[in-house]
């Protein structure tokens, strides 16, 4: 059969395609004619590398902003105020995030702005302090003395790395050997240095390590290499979501026994389907679905939990991943600061942020931390969730308690931060 | 009638008109897009020098770095102004470029490439593993910025994106006008002649090496500069802003925008970096939107964007002689 696309014919509709979706991309998703709005920025990677710690962030916030205006928006001074997400994809580059800062600070006039950490928040920090701004992290270690805005609201990375090994502690009295294999950035630096810390604090020596760059992608000699050393329990540190993937299934292929512990296990039903069920049985991570029981009310902060997961999961099927949750968590907290100030003036909230005693945090009361480590109490640190597969679901075994680990063995964490050359102020 | 030349000066007066406006119509946002386009346009006509003499590097990126790196370090450590660090970071990428190309130009083609590729991850790597003095994958911090300070007399904050914008225009087209005119002396024909007649150019006493050499470092040496131009406005550099995505993207710029001609890689800057920007609303689909275009772009315009207007005449014409009744049929 001829066809009768013609070049011209084909062009022109690629045309009438391309017009249309760029029409699509420039029209304002929300219009609140005639409402207040309060405008919230998200300035994180969208696309590239660091997206799977962006986007579903950003699908997070933005059912988070559905659920408070379908609840009527934010109270403040007797008014109410519908939220607008407005996002900007810094690519996880340090010029897109401060392109990106600037529109959404003087275009938007937006009033805080959430950002996923390390490079672009680096970059646009002394500006986001100049101006004022309130910035939220999931990365701790960006926090500093110098920028009084910038928050690590509702994640602590790498501390609460602690809990599950402190749970293996106690309860497999068996584990005697570890090792660690994870990506050589700052990411994979930190959480090392946590896990060495924890694992010596556990009574369990680490008898292998291996920092693989990016440029690896055949992740079977690491994995060999870890498991030649005959581990009681692995892990794969804050490794980045793909690599998670790939270095559990190498183990997997391999044929190893023993347990495993990780910072996250994003979307873990696709790593279900590549494994076993019996496999990731007991396989350890930090990062529960919100559908948990234990985060129905008690002593957790976040709103209508299991509605938000059940929301998510359906729009958003198998992608659940560890910051699903965490941005909006962070506004849960600034929305009680908003409330306390009775403003969304940044500099006003920022000081009834600190003013939070105890600080809501997602998973239960959290008091401000960081002066021994960064110089300034920015970070909210308290009770952190040890997540254990059983029966190919996340449950959460136990709340750890990172506060009370902090507090007696923060030395030990600071020694392994510096032998790691892992930035810290004390 | 104007002339040709009289309608291209023109054509750079009303160019040059509406650059000088734009600063104070566009919003803030939109001016630091503008200041690294034109950081960016300097980065691609240098690439440019390097490729006409028959070489795709794939370290520009990284040279790019050094010249940051380098002027960041000086500026931080010692009580040398960003006005003389900056050239010095053009030096420092220049002599780089320089050692490299002893073992680079000993390959060509496609081995030349992934040479230039493994020296670049080299130079990359120590930014990332010696902490003291590149900070690591955290990368530098607090890099102070240029000013202009006379005392009493004058004071200009350069860091401000009015004053910089102005900066990076000056210095762009002051750069451009070096590079055009580089490429169209006795030393750019030398160049072309070490790219398209190799062999002939060797026979008549041309050193193919030492030409590709001094283009390199000349090349080098405008990239470092970008690079510190970089440094000193965004005042925070790390290894990740010089990568390979960063390469592939001058590479990109270059090839739709047209080796070809002087006027192509900038086109390719200017063109490329506003659909970008234009589609950022898209979220996750731009990757697909904006590949979209590029292969588009590649299929019908193989010579770069910058033969756009020669096809569209092209059309015109065919069109015209159609309606005559004289021209063949296209499909």
């Amino acid at each position: 059969m001829k066809s009768n696309m013609t070049r011209r014919n084909f062009l022109a509709g690629t045309g009438g395609v391309a017009a249309g979706i760029t029409a699509l991309g420039a029209t304002p998703s929300k219009v609140f004619a005639g409402e207040n709005t309060v405008k919230i920025g998200f300035l994180a990677a969208l696309t590239g590398d660091a997206a799977g710690w962006g986007l579903p962030g950003l699908y997070g916030v933005e059912i988070w902003a559905e659920q408070v205006n379908a609840a009527g928006g934010i109270e403040m001074g007797g008014d109410k105020y519908r939220v607008e997400i407005i996002s900007y994809d810094d690519e996880f580059d340090a010029i897109k995030a401060t392109v990106g800062a600037k529109k959404l600070i003087f275009e938007d006039e937006v009033s805080i702005v959430l950002m996923l950490g390390i490079t672009p928040v680096q970059a646009v920090k002394d500006f986001m302090t100049r101006n004022k701004m309130i910035v939220t992290t999931l990365v701790p270690t960006d926090i500093s003395a110098d920028a009084p805005y910038l928050f690590a609201l509702s994640e602590v990375h790498p501390f609460y790395n602690v809990t599950a090994v402190d749970w293996i502690g106690r309860n497999m009295p068996n584990i005697k050997t570890a090792a660690i294999a994870t990506q050589n950035d700052e990411l994979g630096l930190s959480s090392q240095a946590t896990y060495r810390a924890a694992f010596e604090v556990a009574g369990i020596e680490v008898i292998e390590e291996n920092l693989f760059g990016f440029e690896v992608t055949d992740f079977a000699p690491v994995v060999s290499k870890l498991i030649a050393a005959n581990p009681d329990v692995i892990t794969w540190d804050t490794a980045y979501p793909d690599y998670v993937n790939l270095l559990t299934e190498q183990a997997y292929l391999q044929g190893y026994k023993g347990t495993i512990v990780n910072c996250t296990l994003d979307q873990y039903e696709h790593i279900l389907g590549k494994t076993s069920k019996d496999f990731m049985e007991g396989f350890l991570w930090q990062f529960p679905d919100l559908d948990d029981p234990i985060m129905q009310g008690g002593d957790t902060h976040f709103d209508n939990a299991a509605a938000f997961y059940k929301t998510y999961s359906e729009r958003y099927p198998g992608a659940w991943t560890a910051v699903s949750w965490e941005y909006a968590a962070s506004l849960e907290m600034w929305k009680t600061a908003v409330g306390k100030a009775g403003t969304f003036d940044p500099p006003t909230v920022s000081d009834a942020l600190r003013g939070l005693s105890p600080v809501p945090h997602a998973f239960g009361d959290a008091e401000w931390w960081g002066e021994s480590f960064f110089g300034i109490n920015s970070a909210a640190l308290g009770k952190w969730p040890v997540v254990q597969m059983q029966n190919g679901k996340a449950v959460i075994v136990e709340m750890g308690d990172v506060r009370a680990w902090m507090d007696k063995h923060g030395d030990v964490l600071i020694k392994h931060f510096k032998a790691l050359g892992v930035p810290t102020s004390a | 009638m104007f002339s040709r030349a009289g309608r291209n000066s023109a054509g750079i007066a009303v160019l040059l008109a509406v650059v000088c406006i734009l600063p104070f119509i566009v919003r803030p946002y939109q001016l630091d897009f503008l200041i690294f386009m034109f950081i960016n346009i300097i980065l691609v006509v240098s690439y440019r020098l390097i490729a006409i003499t028959g070489e795709f590097s794939l370290s520009h990126a990284v040279i790019m770095g050094v010249g940051g790196y380098a002027s960041a370090l000086l500026t931080l450590h010692l009580p040398i102004s960003a006005w003389i660090s900056m050239p010095l970071g053009g030096v420092a990428a220049a002599l780089i470029a320089y050692i490299l190309s002893f073992p680079l130009f000993r390959m060509k083609g496609f081995y030349f490439l992934i040479g230039s590729f493994a020296a670049a991850e080299a130079i990359r790597l120590c930014w990332v593993q010696f902490i003291n003095p590149f900070g690591g994958y955290r990368g530098l911090r607090q890099i102070p910025v240029l000013e202009i300070d006379l005392g009493d007399f004058l004071y200009i904050d350069l860091g401000a994106p009015v004053p910089y914008y102005f900066f990076a225009l000056i210095v762009g087209l002051i750069f451009l006008v070096i590079m055009y005119r580089i490429e169209h002396s006795r030393f750019g024909f030398v160049f072309h002649a070490v790219h398209h007649k190799d062999m002939l150019a060797q026979s008549v006493g041309v050193n193919a090496r030492r030409y590709r050499t001094i283009a390199f470092v000349t090349g080098g040496f405008f990239a470092g500069i970008a690079g510190a131009m970089v440094a000193h406005y965004i005042t925070a550099i790390n290894p990740g802003l010089f990568g390979l995505k960063q390469m592939l993207f001058i590479l990109v710029w270059v090839l739709v925008g047209g080796l070809g001609s002087f006027a192509g890689p900038i086109l390719g800057v200017v063109v490329l970096s506003i659909i970008d920007e234009s589609i950022r609303g898209l979220n996750e689909l731009r990757p697909a939107f904006y590949g979209l275009i590029l292969i588009i772009t590649m299929l019908f315009l193989p010579d770069g964007l910058v033969s756009l207007p020669d096809k569209v005449m092209q059309g015109v014409n065919w069109l015209r002689k159609r309606e005559d009744g004289d021209a063949p049929n296209r499909e």
